[in-house]
Parts: C-alpha cells; structure tokens; sequence
C-alpha cells in the first residue's frame, strides 16, 4: 500500500480551508473590482459619452426630478443595472472622472424596478 | 418500411447524451445504440448561439472588444487578444512593449486555468469527484489573480483592448503571479494521470490517427496528440512568443490519455513561459492611443485574418473595414468546432456508451465557441 494518500489525508485535517464562513467573514475584494456606479452629480458635463459608448446601453441620459431641476438643469446618466455588463467604459471615457465603479457587488434584488439607479436620489 | 425493419433490430434505441445531461455542457449529441454499443452518433450543436459575428457589425471596436469575452468563457483572455490583434493589424497601432508582455502573461494564466478545467471536467465526466473539487479549487488562485489586474473574475471586460491593455499592472502584481504559479505547480503534480482509475478510462480509448485528425481539422492539443508538431506560437508567432523559450508537447498515440497528457505538460510550459515574461517585463506605456478608450476605426480600410494559438487550438478573426465606425464583417473560428462535430461523430461511432464521456471531455469542447 502506498503511503502518500494517507499522508496527505492528515495533511488536509489540519489546513485552512479554501473557502470562508461568508456572512461573518468575507474575503478580501481588490481594488479594481468593477461592482456598482457611482455618480458625482457636482463634477458631471452631461456630454453623454459614457451613454454612447455602453455596449449594453445601459446608461441613458435623464432629467432630475422637478424639485431639483433649478441646481441640476441638464441630463444626467441614470444606470440599468440590470442591463449593465460592467465592463467600465463608461469610467474609462469620462472625462471628468464623474462616474466611477465602486467594488460593491451586492445586487441581486427581488424586484426589477429596483435595477435602476437614478443620477440623484432624494432623501 | 420493409428496409427500416431490416436495418433495426429490437434492442435498438436512440437518445440525447445532453443537453440536460449533468456532464455535457452546452451540447447534445444524439446517439443511435444497439444495445450498449453506439452505431452513430450526430452532434446537435446551437443550444448556444449568441450570434456575435453579427452583433460585432454593430458595435465599435472597444465595445467589441468586451464582447470578445464572451466568445468562449473558459478562455475569455486569449480571445479578447485575438479580436485586439485584429483590430491592431487593421488600425496599424504599434502596440508598446510592456503591454505585449502583459498581454502574454494573462494568456498564458488563461490557458493554465483553462487546462484546468480540462482536468476538472474529464474527472466529473468519468465520477473522480475529487479531481474536480481540487481542480476547480485551485483555478480560483487564478481568478484571484485576474480580478485584481482586470477587475472581473472570469470575464476581464476587454482588458486586452486595441492598442495594447486597458490599465497597467497593480503593484505587487508580478510577486502575485509568481506565488499562484507556486499553487499551480502543486496542483499540477496532484493531477498525475499515471493512477489507475484515469488508466483504466482513457488509455486506448477514443484514438485518432494522424490522418483523420488533419484531415477533419484539428488544432490545438488534439492534434498534437496525434504526434503533429503544430503550434501557432512556433508557426506563426504572435506578441512576444519568438522571444520566448518554450516546448511544444507532442505524443504520437492519439488516444483520450495522451490527449490529456499535452494539457498537463503545456501548463508546466505555460509556467516556464510566464516566468521568462515577468523576469523580463519592460517599463513604459501600456496603450497605443494613449488618451481615451475609444478606437477611431473610420481610418481603418481593409481586411485581416489574425490566428492565435488558444488553450483549445487555433482561433481566429477575419475582420473587414470599409470606413466605418463600426467593422463591415467578422468571422470567428473556433477551435471547438471541428472537434466537437467531425472528430466527435467519428470517434464515438462504434465505442461502449460506458466511454461516451471520456471520449467527448478528452476533445477539449467549447459548446460557447462551437455555436458562437
């Protein structure tokens, strides 16, 4: 009999696992994880260039509610999450770095309306 | 009729070996049995189609190039070289040194978790669930190491993009790549194929002669298994590959073993591969066009036909511009496909259903970049 399987058998009892117990811990998430948008409504231009370059067209240019139209007069990238592929193009081609991807990726949701992600939310 | 109830006899039966079926991914195959033994099989591809030659023709070419993972998911990288090279020959961007050695070393990585995959799914196929955990344990030091360069972990998001790459390397990322090549060394000789159970189920099972593997199409290490020494790295070497000390496998006997065999020796080169670029990485720029990520593709006129050497076999891209903003036609080649429809239908014909899935996991399928 050889003696490499059961060597290693004992080996395994007493190594770290490969996985985690996820919700208490979780592992680490790099920097450049491409998860959720996030918008700088202050620094966008409205010119449109990341609602052109979106493969999925995801992202399309609206109106911010009427309440805040007088600071907010022009069109603003609202995201479909649900359609996004995240490939972040649209941080890529930002030219005042307005839109960024986070490394939130908690997004799966019950409803589909929740997908979408307005330029601004009003609290 | 009459002819009919001569052909058949009773015990004689047809079924789908998938695409329900636990182990055959993406892909049906149809087989005509007469008892335990198979008299025809017909692949029944398209239970994948996603039509990307056509959704190409409407999208630019960055916007392509994210596309370009999707073509084969267990090898999203190597394809998306593949489309960034076509668009470089077309645009005539003279692609950075520094980024043609990122370029082959996330090429390389993709092509060892890809063999990987390989290893994992011939274990499933034949119930060596072991092989399959580890395996597929082991591929996700990988991953880790292309979600931090890239961001995603299976799909890079057109990471290798026209003009070079999308970001330069995070820091510590060589030191990273050299202790998951520690890992893969480990799991590589895990993965010893000389155990009875792998003997048993792929040695003499499902050989392809050197003839019919030419003749029918084979690439990649289906035919190198077969003992022809053709490799598109050595043939017609791409990116930094001529620079590059590397073997090329080669077995002569042709069967499911040997097959695999290339898999597990082309990791070791893979390794040796990997190692030599980082040593030698050059500093500078990563992308051609230097400003944003967009492709001016109306200066592009022309065609291209750019083939690279995948985890599977040869893949390719023919591009045609005619002065738009968007490509006027692309046609992709799948390595997959020759083997999973000429090479599968004459290699099950007449072999025990017992080896059906040995014989189908040894050809290394895609069903992705079959149906495209």
């Amino acid at each position: 009999m050889k003696i490499g399987p059961v060597k290693e058998v004992f080996k395994n009892l007493f190594k770290k696992p490969m996985t985690v117990m996820f919700p208490q811990e979780v592992v680490e998430i790099p920097e450049r994880n491409r998860g959720e948008h996030h918008l700088d409504i202050d620094e966008c231009i409205s010119c449109g260039a990341c609602a052109r370059i979106c493969p999925n067209r995801a992202i399309m240019m609206v109106e911010v509610p009427p309440e805040l139209k007088e600071k907010y007069p022009k069109t603003y990238p609202q995201v479909d999450l649900g359609k996004c592929c995240f490939c972040a193009l649209c941080e890529d081609v930002c030219p005042k770095g307005a839109i960024t991807l986070t490394t939130y990726f908690f997004l799966a949701t019950f409803e589909k309306d929740t997908t979408i992600k307005e330029p601004i939310i009003i609290e | 009729m009459t002819n009919k109830q001569q052909k058949y006899d009773v015990g004689d039966f047809a079924m789908f070996f998938g695409p329900a079926h636990p182990g055959s991914g993406n892909f049906s195959v149809k087989v005509e049995m007469r008892g335990e033994r198979v008299l025809k099989a017909t692949a029944d591809p398209g239970y994948l189609h996603r039509g990307f030659e056509k959704l190409m023709e409407y999208r630019d070419p960055m916007q392509n190039s994210v596309l370009s993972d999707r073509v084969c998911v267990l090898e999203p990288l190597q394809w998306n070289l593949v489309h960034a090279e076509a668009v470089d020959n077309l645009m005539e961007y003279d692609v950075p040194e520094r980024a043609k050695y990122i370029r082959v070393i996330l090429a390389e990585l993709s092509r060892i978790q890809s063999h990987f995959i390989w290893y994992a799914v011939m274990s499933l196929g034949t119930g060596f669930m072991t092989g399959f955990n580890v395996a597929m344990g082991y591929r996700d030091y990988i991953l880790d190491v292309f979600n931090m360069i890239t961001g995603g972990r299976v799909y890079p998001a057109g990471y290798i993009c026209p003009g070079g790459v999308r970001k330069d390397l995070p820091e510590k990322a060589e030191k990273k790549i050299l202790a998951v090549l520690d890992k893969v060394d480990y799991m590589r000789k895990f993965a010893s194929t000389e155990n009875l159970a792998w003997m048993a189920r792929f040695k003499d099972i499902g050989v392809l002669t050197k003839e019919e593997a030419i003749k029918y199409g084979a690439t990649g290490p289906i035919l190198r298994g077969c003992g022809v020494a053709a490799d598109v790295r050595r043939d017609d070497p791409y990116e930094i590959y001529d620079q590059l000390d590397f073997n090329i496998p080669v077995y002569d006997e042709g069967d499911a073993f040997h097959r695999f065999r290339i898999g597990l020796e082309e990791i070791e080169e893979s390794m040796k591969i990997i190692t030599q670029a980082v040593d030698r990485l050059p500093k500078g720029e990563v992308r051609t066009p230097n400003l944003k990520p967009t492709v001016q593709f109306r200066k592009a006129k022309g065609e291209t036909y750019v083939r690279n050497e995948l985890s599977r076999g040869e893949g390719a891209f023919y591009m045609v511009a005619t002065g738009e903003k968007t490509p006027y036609r692309v046609k992709i080649r799948g390595p997959s496909f020759s083997h999973m429809i000429p090479i599968l239908e004459r290699l099950l014909t007449g072999v025990d259903y017992a080896d059906l899935p040995a014989i189908y996991w040894s050809l290394y399928q895609c069903p992705a970049d079959v149906d495209r």
